[in-house]
């Protein structure tokens, strides 16, 4: 499927973070001993929930926002994951997570399964077990309807004197791929322009900015009602499959969930949930034949089952409604974003206090605590300040577990943000603690106080009131660097845009919205600090 | 009320008091003068810790700093000793963020546990003492210099210590203020305080003080009366000293 989650850019987290996560977890992995392999279907069972992980930031119609209430999940992957946990006699919980982290959530036991359009792919298997297939995918070619030029592939690869085709695909996806493919080094034949979002492009091209696009079929067929300037071109190319995965090992999981598979495709539910999203296509016979034949690349060796034959019940559609637009937004989106932001303001206002607490502490620390004390507190600080947010997250949520340390995703958020800016934090102290006069130590001391007193009383308050406007400036920062905390899983206002957006195309009205409640949210905060600073007034003698 | 026997104090590789014996009575004011960078000041914070020395003895009543005296570890010992020496410096050191009346309470309820209005009643009596009851809820920085040091003269006394240290305590004034500041400490000197003062003022040394020392290069090269320091000079610095500080 999509890589809807494609690095966005975060502040103080910088391009390099990923592959440098991604070695530290390799390492990190091969440090840890790998903890004895629990039978994961006896722990579904006892708890009596499926857990499953997807990225509702993927849009329809795998797993998306339902349109009456964006706070529920729908999509065809939430009918297969009910379907499937039905099977298994438990309830399904849907497990959010940003899509390419779903197989560390399925490692550190966040979750029972991933199912969210991951293709077969032999370095999965390494990692991972994979089930059947649940889905034929195949890339489909878009163009626009009635276009004088670009009417195929034809025309593609053999373009006109002096033409060339504008192609939109997908960072980093399988379309992007065989696009380039087509189009040759140096992009000779056509442009390949890569987006972030699957729907960007379809929407490119109906506008005329883009000549044609390669979509997932899903994608393809999902969205063309809300494209209805855009017509499909031939037949899908590149067949590939999504699979379930569950943990290394755990064959038991995986073989029930086979058997559901192949239960499903029997009786003819499986369609039913594919049609319902409009969905279902010739393409999909092949999982027919796989189930007939209880078998998968050898993997599988199916029981027989005794099943109804397809007696189709009724048939519900899903209706991909045409775009909201304006005001339309505000009013059915609002409440969601509202209720996110509170997410964001939670995050900040209680990961702020500590990460000044922290931070005072570790100034007082390392310029009057004791020698053996200032070495460390020196490596806490440039630790934390010399390396990325997003990876002390990663730490916490996705290394500690490995060694038995198993902290939620919402304290996640909130530890991995106030260490981090307690490092910021404890450098604005240490200047202004070095700020104030030395006199004004001495004049504590000589009245008879203790380092301590004259600490608490006269050098902290009067720091406190010099380092205000570069403190609440911080305060502002982490209020924005609370975004980060959706690699935890935490789905707060910045996410929830990218969700929004992804499913409904309503990109700049819900990116007016997004920016209008973050600057609701922290121009008061300027206005409160500089309150307290003129009520505290100034500390020069 | 305080000896000291043959101070020595370094800065690194300079040597800056050289071995100074120095006794202060009961009741007496001792004023310290001499050209700059004699070791005046420094000789001063040595007598109440904040600076560490390192040859001879600092004693005050039954209490003894030596080198050996450690900021750290010794400060159960420095606070008993800063409780009954009292400091007055040169730039005042208020604390800005306390209005005038909390600058006074805040030692004696901290340090001493007293009840606040306790400490109130007797700060007010002696902001009333330097003239400045009414700016007893300013900030300091609504105050002119000779009224901070007024003010800081009184944050020392709340202590009620048994000796005043006075850090050249109108060398940051213009003459008007420094005035106002030397007839409070006159005031106190008449009323029987222990003081050593470190200063530029010559009336002060000569008409307030019992003994006057002249301390230059790391030594107190002269000392006694003042009719007698500046009278009969006997040294060859204090001859200097004197005539150049006489044109002012």
């Amino acid at each position: 499927m999509d890589h809807t989650a494609a690095p966005r850019a975060l502040p103080r987290a910088g391009s390099g973070a990923r592959s440098l996560m991604n070695a530290l977890v390799v390492i990190l992995t091969a440090l840890v001993a790998t903890p004895a392999a629990a039978d994961q279907l006896e722990a579904v069972q006892q708890r009596g929930t499926l857990r499953w992980c997807a990225d509702q930031e993927g849009g329809g119609p795998f797993v998306y926002p339902k349109d009456d209430d964006p706070s529920e999940v729908t999509g065809f992957e939430v009918d297969l994951a009910a379907q499937l946990a039905a099977y298994l006699k438990v309830k399904p919980e849907f497990v959010q997570g940003q899509w390419d982290k779903l197989p560390d959530m399925l490692r550190t036991d966040k979750c029972d399964i991933v199912l969210n359009g991951y293709e077969y792919d032999d370095e999965r298997l390494d990692v991972m077990e994979a089930t059947i297939p649940y889905y034929v995918y195949g890339l489909q070619l878009m163009l626009r309807k009635g276009d004088p030029i670009w009417k195929g592939w034809d025309q593609l690869k053999a373009p006109p004197d002096g033409q060339k085709a504008k192609v939109g695909v997908l960072t980093g996806s399988a379309a992007e791929v065989t696009m380039r493919e087509v189009c040759g080094e140096g992009d000779v034949r056509c442009t390949v322009i890569a987006y972030d979002g699957s729907t960007d492009a379809m929407r490119e091209v109906e506008t005329g900015k883009l000549d044609a696009t390669l979509q997932d079929t899903p994608i393809a067929r999902f969205y063309a009602p809300r494209f209805p300037g855009l017509a499909a071109s031939g037949e899908p190319v590149a067949p590939g499959y999504y699979v379930i995965f569950v943990k290394d090992g755990e064959l038991g999981l995986r073989d029930q969930l086979n058997t559901a598979l192949i239960l499903l495709n029997r009786n003819g539910e499986q369609q039913n949930i594919y049609s319902k999203y409009g969905i279902w296509d010739d393409q999909q016979a092949e999982l027919r034949a796989v189930a007939e034949m209880g078998k998968f690349y050898g993997q599988h060796q199916a029981t027989r089952v005794e099943v109804e034959v397809n007696a189709l019940p009724t048939q519900e559609v899903v209706t991909t409604e045409v775009r909201k637009r304006g005001w339309e937004v505000v009013t059915s989106y609002g409440g969601i974003l509202l209720e996110s932001a509170g997410l964001t303001v939670v995050l900040a206002a209680i990961s702020f206090p500590m990460a000044v607490l922290i931070g005072l502490l570790v100034a007082l620390g390392r310029l009057y605590g004791p020698a053996w004390l200032r070495l460390p507190l020196t490596a806490y600080v440039e630790f934390l300040r010399g390396t990325p947010l997003m990876l002390q997250l990663y730490f916490i949520f996705f290394m500690l577990p490995e060694v038995g340390v198993s902290i939620p995703a919402f304290w996640t958020g909130i530890l991995g943000l106030a260490i981090n800016y307690s490092a910021y934090e404890s450098e604005i102290y240490r200047a202004g603690l070095q700020a104030v006069p030395g006199g004004q130590m001495e004049a504590a001391l000589s009245l008879g106080m203790t380092r301590g007193q004259a600490l608490r009383k006269i050098i902290v308050p009067q720091a406190v009131r010099i380092v205000i406007p570069p403190v609440v400036n911080d305060f502002i920062a982490l209020f924005k660097d609370t975004s980060v905390v959706s690699v935890v899983t935490l789905v707060e206002l910045t996410k929830r845009f990218s969700v929004l957006s992804m499913s409904t195309q309503a990109t700049v009205e819900l990116m007016l919205m997004t920016a209008m409640l973050y600057l609701l949210m922290s121009y008061p905060m300027s206005l409160i600090s500089r309150r307290i600073e003129a009520r505290l007034g100034g500390v020069s003698a | 009320m305080i000896t000291v026997e043959g101070l020595i104090k370094h800065h690194g590789p300079l040597q800056v008091i050289k071995g100074i014996s120095f006794t202060v009575e009961k009741g007496n004011v001792d004023a310290i003068i001499g050209p700059s960078g004699g070791g005046k000041s420094t000789f001063l914070r040595c007598l109440n810790g904040l600076e560490p020395f390192q040859g001879g003895r600092v004693t005050i009543g039954e209490h003894s700093l030596s080198p050996q005296t450690h900021p750290q570890r010794d400060a159960a010992l420095l606070q008993r000793v800063r409780q009954r020496v009292g400091f007055v410096f040169q730039q005042f050191n208020l604390f800005p963020h306390l209005t005038v009346l909390q600058n006074l309470t805040l030692a004696p309820v901290t340090v001493r546990g007293e009840p606040e209005e306790v400490a109130r009643a007797r700060a007010e009596k002696l902001l009333d003492r330097v003239g400045l009851l009414a700016k007893k809820d300013a900030y300091p920085r609504d105050l002119s210099g000779g009224q901070q040091q007024r003010v800081s003269i009184a944050r020392t006394l709340v202590m009620e210590p048994e000796v005043i240290l006075f850090d050249e305590p109108t060398s940051a004034l213009d003459p008007v203020m420094a005035g106002e500041v030397l007839k409070v400490m006159e005031d106190l000197a008449r009323g029987g305080q222990t003081m050593i003062v470190v200063t530029h003022s010559m009336s002060f040394a000569r008409e307030v003080a019992d003994r006057v020392h002249v301390f230059a290069d790391g030594y107190d090269v002269e000392s006694g009366p003042p009719a007698e320091v500046f009278g009969d000079p006997q040294h060859a610095t204090t001859q200097a000293f004197l005539r150049l500080a006489g044109r002012d």
